[in-house]
């Protein structure tokens, strides 16, 4: 009984801080945050109950919202399939037996640490209409060039290309994925005379296809929370509250941001965020519930 | 006497994490000197940055029983910073303000009018402008010592004119007059397309074409802040010249080929509006040859140049005001408005003005410093409203973007800008901030 409860208490002391860190620092704040999404609060004031008006506001008039959703969806479902291909592509390639193949894995991954700042000033440079990069090639080739940065229908491709950009991170994993095939597997499908792509389409996919999935739920769930990049590249630009032109690169994320810390319309930002963290659980539980048609797990 | 280990365990573990909060949450801010009073002074990072700090030194001589802490912030986080302290209970003695900001920075700066008014003789109230004397207030209450000003003015470049052999813009200039020679100060590169514009079109923000829109009679809100008004026919034809000077009279970069600092490397030979910070940076490039001229006048009147004037204001929590007011008011003395000033300013102050315009200056331009001071007359204030820089950058803004881009006329961006502005309005209702 004694070592038992000293086992109680010892289990409490290590895991106490972070059960009190957890309560304190998230849940409580979340649980806050709820209570504020019913409520008019600009910082200044205590908090006004208003009931639904925060979420009516927001489907019905906020000129902002519907923007900033459409904005975040037509990212992600192009920023996510590209990138799995690009990281994958690269994972392919990566894990072939080359020579200094640890050095070409790392130089492959340092672009995913430059910091977007960084990375925004780059791009911005290379997209800007009077004389930057890209234009000044097209012009050498005849070509007329376009404000690629300042386009509404430009600006996005222009964000999603720098985002790729970060394919680091789901490359290495695909990469970790891919050293855990068995190579028995290989050579048996060879001998029965599949071809590469009969290899990598019934072998190579299949078992990696729990990676696949975690890499496909992560980027979802990252294209869906985007804001460093978009509000880098707005400060880039020069534009007094990132997001333009017209709102084409006005990300859902970067919309709550501006509402919470632009403006200290804490209410309405809390209720986005409340929105953002039901969808994102939705699209989740709909991913996982597919996700039984398509991953294989050995056991 | 069994459970004497787990109490102590629990005792070490719960002293350990307190002493890391209180390490973490202690004040890493020096102690005062014993009798002296501190005042924290908010301050966004400047050029003018070693001026204010020899302020700061030259006031603790002067007050032996003051010590002032200057708390330096980058210009694009300080509204966020301050609001946040506000939220934290932590706000500074004294902070950046102006007629701009102060409807929305109203709920936390001290009414200071038995100050004005005690110490108006001392510190020369009557020697402000009077409208300065104006914007110093709201609703009939003083809330800010000014310290400078911008108005919104006619920058050229005159080496271009004179290139072009066109007189240099006079007074009495109209709208036509920035149309005509716009167009003749607009010159296409090698490659057949313009490469030097006539003037520029300012995106992005209110900047140019909100006096578009006044000088043709136009109003954002109306006098109660309740309505916007963007979507009247004045305030279209305001829009429809901004939107044209592209892509009618091609004498400004369609949006989004502005050249990048364009007036500064004379590839843009005018500028509608501009702001007096710039002057510092125009003033740093020795072959740049630039003056200024009072804005030209639109169809309704010259009235609508912005008038906007920044200063300091005291945090309603402040605990030593008495302290705070001495600093405002040596911050905003006639010696320190002249050194701002002579930097490159306009003065808030009439008897600076007038030793500005007399001269001996630093620098050498604008030389037309008169017109600049006349342009007073035309000024306007922007809306006092709670809600104007957001309702302007975050919904109005959109909409400007897609006339420019030609994406929308410009009736249906006034109607749109007006219709997304009233439902905002309806929700966030002026009085409730």
């Amino acid at each position: 009984m004694r070592a038992g409860r000293a086992k109680h208490v010892w289990f409490w002391a290590f895991v106490g801080p972070a059960v009190a860190g957890l309560l304190c620092f998230s849940v409580w704040p979340m649980l806050y945050s709820l209570w504020l999404s019913f409520c008019h609060y600009e910082v200044v004031a205590p908090p006004r109950f208003i009931g639904l008006r925060n979420y009516v506001y927001l489907f019905r008039h906020d000129a902002a919202f519907w923007p900033s959703v459409r904005v975040t969806l037509v990212f992600t479902a192009i920023q996510v399939p590209l990138s799995i291909l690009a990281s994958l592509a690269l994972a392919l390639l990566l894990h072939q037996p080359v020579r200094a193949r640890g050095w070409w894995r790392a130089v492959y991954f340092l672009p995913s640490i430059l910091p977007q700042a960084a990375l925004a000033v780059v791009f911005g440079y290379i997209f800007q209409a009077d004389g930057g990069l890209l234009n000044r090639v097209l012009g050498l080739a005849g070509f007329a060039g376009q404000a690629w940065s300042s386009s509404p229908t430009w600006a996005l491709v222009v964000l999603i290309v720098m985002s790729l950009w970060g394919f680091g991170y789901p490359m290495v994993i695909f990469l970790a994925g891919l050293q855990n095939v068995p190579r028995e597997l290989y050579e048996a499908a060879h001998i029965d005379g599949a071809g590469a792509w009969a290899r990598f389409r019934h072998v190579t996919l299949p078992l990696i296809s729990p990676v696949l999935f975690f890499n496909v739920v992560m980027g979802v769930i990252a294209a869906l929370k985007v804001f460093d990049i978009a509000y880098a590249f707005g400060m880039a630009q020069g534009q007094p509250i990132p997001g333009g032109p017209a709102r084409a690169t006005l990300f859902y994320g970067l919309n709550l941001y501006q509402q919470a810390f632009g403006y200290f319309h804490m209410g309405l930002a809390s209720a986005m965020a409340w929105l953002l963290f039901g969808f994102i659980l939705l699209l989740t539980a709909v991913n996982f519930r597919l996700s039984r048609r398509w991953v294989h797990y050995a056991d | 006497m069994r459970r004497r280990p787990e109490l102590w365990s629990y005792l070490a573990f719960a002293l350990v994490a307190g002493a890391g909060f209180w390490w973490a949450g202690r004040s890493r801010e020096p102690r005062p000197v014993h009798g002296r009073t501190v005042i924290t002074w908010y301050s966004v990072i400047t050029p003018l940055r070693d001026h204010y700090e020899a302020q700061a030194k030259a006031f603790e001589r002067a007050h032996p029983d003051i010590e002032v802490r200057i708390l330096w912030v980058p210009d694009s986080e300080y509204n966020v910073r301050l609001k946040t302290l506000a939220a934290a209970r932590q706000l500074p003695d004294i902070f950046l303000s102006g007629d701009v900001w102060i409807s929305y920075l109203l709920p936390l700066t001290m009414d200071v009018t038995a100050y004005v008014r005690r110490d108006a003789a001392e510190f020369g109230l009557d020697d402000f402008f009077p409208q300065i004397r104006t914007a110093m207030q709201h609703e009939g209450r003083y809330y800010i010592m000014p310290e400078y000003m911008n108005l919104s003015l006619l920058y050229y470049n005159r080496r271009m004119f004179a290139e072009a052999g066109l007189p240099e813009p006079a007074g009495r200039w109209t709208w036509s007059d920035l149309v005509a020679n716009g167009k003749q100060l607009t010159h296409a590169g090698t490659n057949g397309r313009p490469d030097v514009w006539g003037c520029s079109r300012v995106e992005n923000w209110w900047g140019e074409w909100l006096i578009y829109v006044r000088q043709a009679g136009g109003k954002v809100f109306t006098e109660d802040g309740r309505r916007c008004l963007l979507g009247s026919p004045e305030a279209i034809a305001g829009l429809r010249f901004y939107e044209e000077k592209s892509s009618r009279h091609h004498f400004s970069a369609p949006a989004g080929f502005e050249p990048r600092n364009g007036f500064v490397n004379e590839r843009v030979a005018m500028i509608v509006g501009g702001h007096v910070n710039y002057w510092l940076n125009y003033n740093q490039m020795p072959g740049l040859d630039w003056d200024v001229q009072l804005l030209p006048a639109g169809p309704h009147s010259r009235r609508g140049g912005e008038l906007a004037m920044a200063g300091y204001s005291i945090a309603r929590t402040c605990r030593h005001p008495e302290e705070a007011w001495a600093l405002m008011k040596f911050l905003t003395r006639p010696e320190a408005v002249a050194e701002i000033v002579a930097r490159g300013s306009l003065a808030v102050r009439q008897s600076v003005a007038a030793a500005n315009i007399r001269g001996p200056r630093r620098h050498e331009r604008p030389r037309n410093l008169g017109a600049a001071y006349a342009q007073f007359e035309f000024g306007e204030p922007i809306p006092r409203h709670p809600h104007f820089i957001e309702i302007m950058l975050q919904i109005v803004q959109p909409e400007i973007d897609r006339m420019v881009l030609g994406q929308l006329t410009p009736e249906e961006a006034g109607r749109r800008a007006e219709a997304a502005a009233n439902a905002f309005l309806a929700t966030f209702d002026p009085a409730d901030s």
